[in-house]
């Protein structure tokens, strides 16, 4: 790094202008960590601290961290093209569809671009709404799917959508995996199913086999479409390009984003059949967004599909996840009283601790140790672990010792130094005594 | 070992100090809970009902069916309710749990923030 940065300056404008409350959590978590230099699957605090990321911004670093690649694709975008007229037809867009046309399963063929995931499963549900003329959107319970207007209202955490209610009308939720729940609200008012093959903030839960099979024969029966959240599940995270591969389902919808941007720009897509481009046929724009596959996301976005292919991170991504998992596992059995089950796929791991202080607690630990884990926005009590697919075998077994030790720390009590107040104490002094 | 008397003069600050404070009522007006406290050196418990960001009876006893369940010894609880610790560190000491959700148990850290930004 050329640039030096003062992290206590950062944190204190961070507290602020931004929020002050963010720096507390953070700082009481261990992780006010103001990211300086990054490589690969690796962060350094601006105070020289590693890290290995494990959580990469939810699943947006897959190709690795300012990846060298994709870094130089961006240098050259940004030499020739600027973000683009976005009511332009667009040579870079064209292209990107084009790519995800001959990656996504099945007959998903076009491409509607945005600048994120909630805004890609925004779109969806319009599509959705407006292919099928329904109105009922099925989600589920502690499924995510972005903070943005329809996506919120299928979001499963209700905490993040009581302050704003009322939201979108006739949305409902069932639960993860029980294909007969999902069965009795399924009929002909129903436009689409939506949901993750894998929940990511719901805590790392896959869908349980036969499941996802489940969910595209039910939505057949009535008429309804079935569109996959593989915003954190795709691009190779679980060992295949798509999670659903795992099963054989081609959804009619598909949304991606978070590593579409290799790390560095912001972009999403909203991947469907040409059956679907139908209604956009006579309304060519009825879903515009200025920043949504923007030239430069695109050229980037291009890069970051060609690395994963070329360089074989899908199949680097499921060898590296069966290390992690074998020691996972191994880790788990030593200490049944502290993790009760790890799951997940591919470099997409959840642990699932005994109570939910835990999750908090571990991340403490964890990044005392060298590694930056976050547990699930959902399940407190879980720790997903989703470093970047270029983690080489050190740096899983690196993970793995950080995490033994991690746990022996909690299991001795250990935790931040205490300090009172700088102030005399408030409490009166005769009912200290015990 | 704290005993009630001493707990009921901790909640009584504690319930002046956040009452009384209009940033943290309005910025705790949408949220309504049922906390319990359980002691776990000395068996004691108790309850507090916030309604719309105002405490409304601190009994003893557990009344209700509670939203958040909180446990640690009762020293604790006193220092804890007349703002002498910073209850976040006794939470990652594994010293405090909490039964609840994440929002709720961040926004007890941010009652903490809002009355005693000094510690």
């Amino acid at each position: 790094m050329s640039e030096t940065i003062d992290k206590q300056e950062a944190l204190e404008k961070f507290a602020t202008f931004i929020n002050p409350q963010r720096v507390r959590v953070m700082k009481a978590a261990g992780l006010d960590i103001i990211e300086a230099e990054r490589s690969g699957a690796w962060v350094w605090d601006a105070d020289g601290t590693r890290y290995l990321d494990c959580f990469t911004s939810a699943g947006s670093f897959n190709v690795g961290r300012r990846n060298p690649r994709v870094v130089a694709a961006a240098h050259a975008a940004i030499d020739r093209l600027d973000n683009g007229n976005f009511l332009l037809c667009s040579q870079p867009k064209a292209e990107l569809a084009e790519r995800l046309a001959a990656l996504t399963p099945g007959s998903l063929s076009c491409t509607m671009f945005g600048t994120g995931g909630g805004e890609a499963n925004d779109f969806a549900i319009k599509l959705a709404r407006g292919s099928t003329r329904r109105l009922r959107i099925v989600s589920t319970v502690n499924g995510y799917h972005g903070h943005t207007g329809f996506a919120l209202s299928a979001g499963g955490r209700a905490s993040f959508r009581a302050p704003f209610e009322p939201l979108m009308p006739e949305f409902v939720q069932v639960p993860f995996g029980d294909l007969e729940a999902l069965e009795e609200v399924l009929d002909e008012r129903t436009a689409a199913v939506l949901l993750e093959p894998i929940q990511g903030e719901g805590g790392i839960v896959p869908a349980p086999p036969g499941y996802l099979r489940g969910v595209r024969a039910a939505c057949d029966q009535v008429g309804a479409l079935l569109i996959l959240d593989e915003i954190q599940t795709g691009l190779g995270r679980t060992g295949r390009w798509w999670a659903c591969e795992h099963e054989g389902v081609e959804p009619d919808v598909m949304t991606t984003a978070k590593s579409l941007g290799g790390s560095l720009v912001p972009i999403s897509a909203t991947v469907f059949t040409e059956e679907l481009r139908e209604f956009l046929i006579p309304s060519p724009f009825i879903h515009l967004s200025t920043f949504g596959g923007s030239d430069l996301a695109c050229a980037v976005a291009l890069e970051v599909l060609a690395v994963i292919e070329q360089t074989g991170l899908v199949e680097h991504a499921a060898a590296m996840g069966e290390r992690l998992f074998a020691g996972l596992d191994r880790i788990a059995a030593a200490h049944p009283d502290v993790i009760t089950e790890v799951r997940g796929r591919g470099l997409m791991a959840g642990i699932q601790y005994s109570e939910d202080s835990l999750g908090p607690r571990m991340s403490y630990h964890l990044a005392r140790q060298g590694v930056l884990a976050i547990y699930s926005g959902n399940q407190p009590a879980v720790m997903r672990l989703m470093p970047s697919l270029v983690i080489e075998e050190d740096d899983v077994d690196f993970l793995l010792g950080a995490l033994e030790r991690a746990i022996a720390d909690l299991l001795a009590g250990a935790g931040p130094e205490e300090r009172g107040p700088s102030r005399p104490r408030r409490r009166p002094t005769r009912a200290t005594a015990s | 070992m704290a005993d009630w008397d001493e707990l009921t003069e901790a909640l009584a600050d504690y319930t002046v100090t956040c009452n009384g404070n209009e940033r943290l009522r309005k910025m705790q007006r949408d949220w309504s809970r049922n906390l319990h406290f359980v002691c776990a050196d000395n068996e004691l418990t108790f309850s507090m009902d916030v309604q719309r960001g105002e405490i409304i009876a601190t009994p003893v006893g557990h009344v209700g069916v509670p939203d958040i369940v909180v446990t640690t010894d009762s020293e604790i609880f006193c220092d804890m309710f007349w703002g002498d610790l910073n209850p976040v560190q006794k939470y990652l000491r594994g010293e405090i749990t909490v039964q609840g959700s994440q929002e709720d148990v961040m926004r007890l850290d941010a009652i903490s923030a809002v009355i005693w930004p000094d510690v």
